[in-house]
């Protein structure tokens, strides 16, 4: 199994942080997906995935985290990425995924476009 | 944990001169998903000696990782329970190889078509490649990867 570690926060309000660092690959994908539904589940509704310290990442996660997004956008929630590994950032823009996922570089941004959102 | 299936990629720049590049290499990997990092780690190594890197390396060590994430989920294994993966120079360019012993299972015949984290694997692969090719036979799929060794190369070409 590779390396991954999720971490959750709450923030004030509603806001939900993940920060998830090492490879996700098809191997761990269903790791990252549990830990997002069971706090979907749970009934929170506005996510900060938190990808900076992702070294490696696939379509399989990207497809955990755009099911998260469609599964939040039907009940009012949101779901945004915030990523300055270049890297990370790159594969999101080639791929044209910045289009269905909102990338942000910093958690102020990030914040910034769910208080204008809300 | 070294497996003889995984020949270690520093050996490859013994006796390279300036400008050489090695000849094709090639790993056999076990068809499983924890294998993965390994396969990785090799490709990303190998890519460098072929005279791969930055931007352009990354690019090609996902899109790599696709076809192989994609054989392993739904290929079928060789004889002995491995897949290939095969780097060599062709110009200016990487072209990456990676062949299951079995018939392409199209997208759309797979078990499970709607699944949320599936489907996206030769999108990655097209986006993040020059070029894609499928050669398919009864007895070996094989999936071809072509790669610009650096971001400028390619950016000359258009």
């Amino acid at each position: 199994m590779g390396y991954l570690e999720v971490n959750y926060q709450e923030i004030d309000g509603d806001v939900r942080i993940l920060r998830v660092a090492g490879d996700v690959d098809f191997d761990a994908a269903p790791q990252l997906k549990r830990h997002i539904m069971s706090r979907v589940d749970a009934g929170d509704r506005q996510f900060i995935v938190d990808l900076s310290a992702v070294e490696f990442i696939d379509s399989t996660a990207i497809g955990v985290l755009v099911g998260a997004l469609r599964r939040l956008d039907a009940n009012g929630g949101s779901l945004l990425v915030v990523c300055d590994n270049e890297d990370i950032r790159g594969i999101f823009e080639t791929v044209g995924l910045e289009h269905v996922i909102p990338l942000h570089r910093s958690h102020e941004d990030a914040f910034a476009a769910l208080a204008h959102a809300a | 944990m070294h497996s003889p299936l995984w020949p270690t990629p520093p050996k490859l720049s013994l006796g390279l001169r300036d400008g050489d590049h090695p000849g094709p290499v090639e790993i056999r990997l076990a068809a499983r998903s924890s294998e993965l990092g390994r396969m990785r780690a090799w490709v990303s190594e190998a890519a460098a000696l072929l005279g791969c890197d930055g931007k352009s390396r990354f690019e090609f060590v996902v899109a790599i990782n696709e076809a192989v994430t994609n054989a392993i989920r739904h290929g079928t294994p060789a004889d002995d329970g491995t897949i290939g993966v095969r780097l060599e120079s062709d110009g200016g360019a990487i072209v990456c190889s990676v062949c299951d012993g079995g018939p392409f299972v199209p997208p759309s015949q797979r078990s499970d078509p709607t699944s949320d984290v599936g489907g996206r694997g030769f999108a990655f692969m097209a986006a993040l490649t020059d070029e894609l090719e499928l050669v398919v036979n009864p007895g070996a799929t094989v999936v071809r990867l072509r790669k610009q060794r650096t971001a400028e190369a390619h950016a000359g070409d258009a």
